[in-house]
């Protein structure tokens, strides 16, 4: 019997089951979509399958014979090829096409000497196959293009004679252009019988090159079938039934803009953005993953060098870099947290009064007790625990160090907060007591973007939602009238072609 | 453990000491702590300029060079030019600050690795004080090449600054004790100290906080070069001659001090009071040895030895 076959598949990590009985099939020859929205299991599915994890439960069968994969050696062995999202960390930059595209060969055979030559028909080959064909082997891989690099990976994926591909979310970072000349590989490896499983967010894509789909809900499948079914199905099936948790009061709205951006510049989108956000008003932006979201809110502080025009309380602004921005009155409570927000060595105490020193100084002498007395404020104010200032930063928790973070800013003269994915990675107490933070900086009139790609959070929060989509802002909702099947919809693509 | 981890280089530091006060005779005397004090002086101002480097996450290898341009500079004015006090120490200051400052502008603005950008500078820095003097040393009427002895001197208020004491304590001690509370004082209690540390910490974060990072670092390295110069100006007047190179031994002393000041009180932070009890530690261990007669070349290996302990106790305390 040809084809990929995992039947009841099970696995649980602790406590938590993540695949329920999942049941998916790949024909042989077909390219096959594996749907779902984060935290379905799609990962952990594939992760099994690439041999990365070892399941709880369930079979895998290809092309009539039974697997258990232990490492991903063996999944390698038995046709899998996984075309991982990040290219980088697959290949090695320093080396050339030819050593890449042979990197499991080498690994694998059993003499030491490696030859520079004697596979250069055989890598030459592959390379066409992936229609690298123009592309020099002697080149060192850091430079390519990141496509490029997708296709080297492909071809040594292609190497060790893989039957059964997966993409993970293989457009992510490619151009319209670029997208293009991949499925037409796709098309061309198809009819040579290689099989693909697709990973992707964007539907409209996935109608274009998928043949079937499976949709995971919640690690079991819903939806196993053609790719034809209307895209608001799609997202229904993806979706489910959610209980509906939005902002229920409309809240008062001022009419005076207090920050703006004309045509600002994302360099690496290469896309322009307009945006406004009011008084009092939580402008939320959904977006995908990679959708450009990070980048927008590095340009509007001027963390990476842009063009476009900044206006803050309607007056025009040059800021050369976040020092700048911050001194207007605008900041970013940025997306990595301990990366780019926190100082980890340090308490809590100087972590919250960072931005505030000047105010707590005579003649640049800090005064110990106004700063004690300034930090137990706003650790009390904000709930952080523990609370004592002499707390380590790195020893609290995600929520609380996402506290932290913000309570940076309370006391500050900004306006304007951007917070980038706020919520990542902490409890879902911690992000009510988020939201309230977010919701009192409001009501307070300062002005608030939140850009996230948890889009049932932006009902939740803010006034108005925009939809970013490949770096542009393809639409304006009223948070009253939007929908979460609606949002999903229109960040997955759905509203584009 | 905990113990060992907060206050096990304390417990060091006093071992040592009880060790040399039990075998030598004259180690537990006045006169050789004022001895070990006066000749750890230098040491620690050179120390204290790697500290600041060393906070803000960077590093500097040229320190044991710009003390040798500092120590021919104040040499040179007051020998060669016969310039008053003033001048023999604003020159090699100003020196100072500006290796600092090219320091800076090979690390920040051209963006190397520190590490090899400080050690190329030392390699010129020290090639410069060598083409300067062609490779003599400058003393007290020295013939000249062009006939004639040097025109100018030490001059006493120089040579008080090495050689002088108040109170019956050397001013050199004096000057380090000062320099030593000075800056621990400036790091730890005012908003530019905090403001170096949160560099040093995670720049990117200090960056996205609005503190400009790069001139924090710029005032670090030009510190560093300030303070490698003041050591040059003591080693200068100590010596009364302007001796070329004179400063090359003090990076490794510098730097093994400044990284067992990381360990002192299991701090785990680069800080003046761990670098002056890192440099008593070595004068200590240095000056016993001497004592006991293990040459100068042998001391070398238990200075590398010293600086290898060092490193370690700093990264387990960071864990």
């Amino acid at each position: 019997m040809s084809g990929l076959r995992m039947k009841q598949m099970v696995h649980s990590f602790g406590d938590i089951t993540v695949l329920n009985g999942v049941n998916f099939h790949v024909q042989s020859g077909e390219v096959h979509a594996l749907l779902g929205m984060n935290g379905a299991g799609k990962s952990t599915l594939m992760n099994i399958l690439a041999g990365v994890l070892q399941p709880t439960g369930g079979t895998i069968e290809i092309d009539g014979q039974l697997y258990t994969f232990s490492s991903p050696k063996d999944a390698k062995r038995a046709g899998i090829g996984h075309v991982v999202q990040e290219v980088d960390a697959a290949l090695f930059p320093a080396l050339s096409v030819y050593e890449n595209v042979l990197a499991e060969q080498i690994v694998e055979q059993p003499n030491m000497l490696f030859s520079k030559t004697n596979k250069r028909a055989f890598v030459l080959q592959l390379l066409e196959r992936v229609g690298l064909a123009h592309v020099s082997l002697d080149t060192p891989v850091q430079t390519c293009s990141l496509h490029e690099k997708q296709l080297i990976l492909l071809a040594r994926v292609l190497s060790s004679s893989a039957r059964y591909i997966i993409l993970d979310e293989p457009t992510a970072s490619l151009s319209e252009e670029e997208t293009k000349r991949l499925f037409a590989m796709i098309e061309q490896l198809k009819v040579q019988g290689v099989s693909f499983i697709y990973i992707s967010h964007k539907l409209h894509e996935v109608k274009r090159i998928c043949d079937r789909m499976t949709i995971l809900r919640d690690g079991t499948v819903v939806y196993e079938g053609d790719v034809s079914l209307p895209t608001e199905q799609i997202v229904r099936h993806m979706v489910g039934r959610q209980p509906e948790t939005r902002n229920t009061f409309a809240r008062e709205k001022s009419e005076e803009t207090i920050f703006e951006v004309k045509q600002l510049y994302i360099p690496k989108t290469k896309t322009t953005v307009d945006l406004a956000v009011r008084r009092g008003e939580i402008v939320g932006i959904a977006g995908l993953v990679g959708a450009g979201k990070t980048e927008l809110a590095e340009s509007m502080i001027a963390h990476v060098k842009t063009t476009g025009e900044r206006l803050l309380h309607e007056k025009k602004q040059t800021w050369n870099s976040p020092k700048d921005a911050i001194e207007a009155g605008v900041c970013l409570i940025p997306e990595e947290r301990r990366k780019q927000g926190l100082f980890m060595n340090e308490t809590i105490e100087k972590n919250l009064t960072v931005r505030l020193l000047s105010n707590i100084a005579a003649w640049q002498w800090i005064q110990k007790r106004k700063e004690r007395a300034l930090a137990t404020r706003l650790i009390s104010s904000l709930r952080i625990r523990p609370s004592s200032p002499n707390a380590l930063v790195k020893h609290l928790s995600g929520g609380n160090q996402q506290k932290v973070v913000i309570g940076k800013w309370l006391q500050t003269n900004s306006d304007v907060l951007i917070f980038d994915e706020p919520t990542k990675g902490i409890d879902a107490h911690a992000k009510e007591e988020v939201f309230s933070i977010i919701r009192t900086l409001a009501e307070k009139g300062k002005a608030i973007i939140y850009l996230t790609s948890e889009c049932q959070e932006l009902l939740h929060i803010a006034d108005t939602i925009y939809v970013m989509v490949d770096g542009q802002l393809i639409k304006q909702i009223d948070a009253q009238e939007a929908t979460y099947e609606q949002l999903v919809y229109d960040m997955t693509g759905g509203g584009t072609n | 453990m905990k113990f060992l981890h907060k206050y096990g280089t304390m417990l060091a530091i006093v071992i040592v000491i009880a060790f040399f006060s039990f075998s030598l005779d004259s180690f537990f005397t006045y006169a050789n702590f004022s001895d070990i004090l006066r000749s750890i002086s230098i040491v620690t101002l050179v120390a204290i300029g790697i500290t600041f480097s060393l906070i803000v996450d960077g590093f500097d290898l040229s320190v044991g060079s710009t003390v040798s341009l500092a120590t021919i500079a104040s040499a040179s004015a007051l020998v060669l030019h016969r310039q008053e006090l003033f001048v023999a120490l604003i020159v090699p200051l100003l020196l100072g600050a500006l290796v600092g400052l090219l320091n800076a502008f090979l690390i920040i603005r051209l963006r190397l690795p520190d590490l090899l950008a400080t050690l190329a500078v030392m390699y010129i820095i020290n090639g410069v004080q060598l083409t300067y003097t062609k490779g003599f040393s400058i003393y007290n009427d020295m013939p000249l090449p062009e006939g004639g002895v040097a025109p100018g001197k030490f001059i006493p208020s120089f040579l008080f600054i090495g050689q002088g004491e108040l109170f019956g304590i050397p001013f050199s001690v004096l000057l380090m004790l000062f320099v030593v509370v000075c800056a621990h004082l400036f790091l730890t209690y005012t908003k530019f100290g905090r403001l170096f540390y949160m560099t040093g910490e995670n720049r990117e974060a200090a960056h996205l906080t609005g503190i400009p990072v790069n001139r924090y670092r710029t005032y670090a390295y030009m510190i560093s070069g300030l303070f490698a110069a003041l050591g040059g100006i003591v080693l200068a007047s100590r010596i009364g001659t302007g001796q070329v190179s004179a400063g090359a031994s003090l990076l490794m002393d510098g730097v093994a001090a400044a990284f067992i000041g990381f360990s002192v009180f299991g701090i785990g932070k680069p800080n003046v009071i761990g670098t002056l009890l890192g440099s008593i530690f070595i004068g200590v261990l240095l000056n016993g040895l001497t004592m006991m007669n293990v040459p100068y070349y042998a001391q070398d290996i238990v200075k590398g030895a010293l600086l290898i302990f060092a490193l370690a106790l700093s990264h387990m305390v960071k864990k």
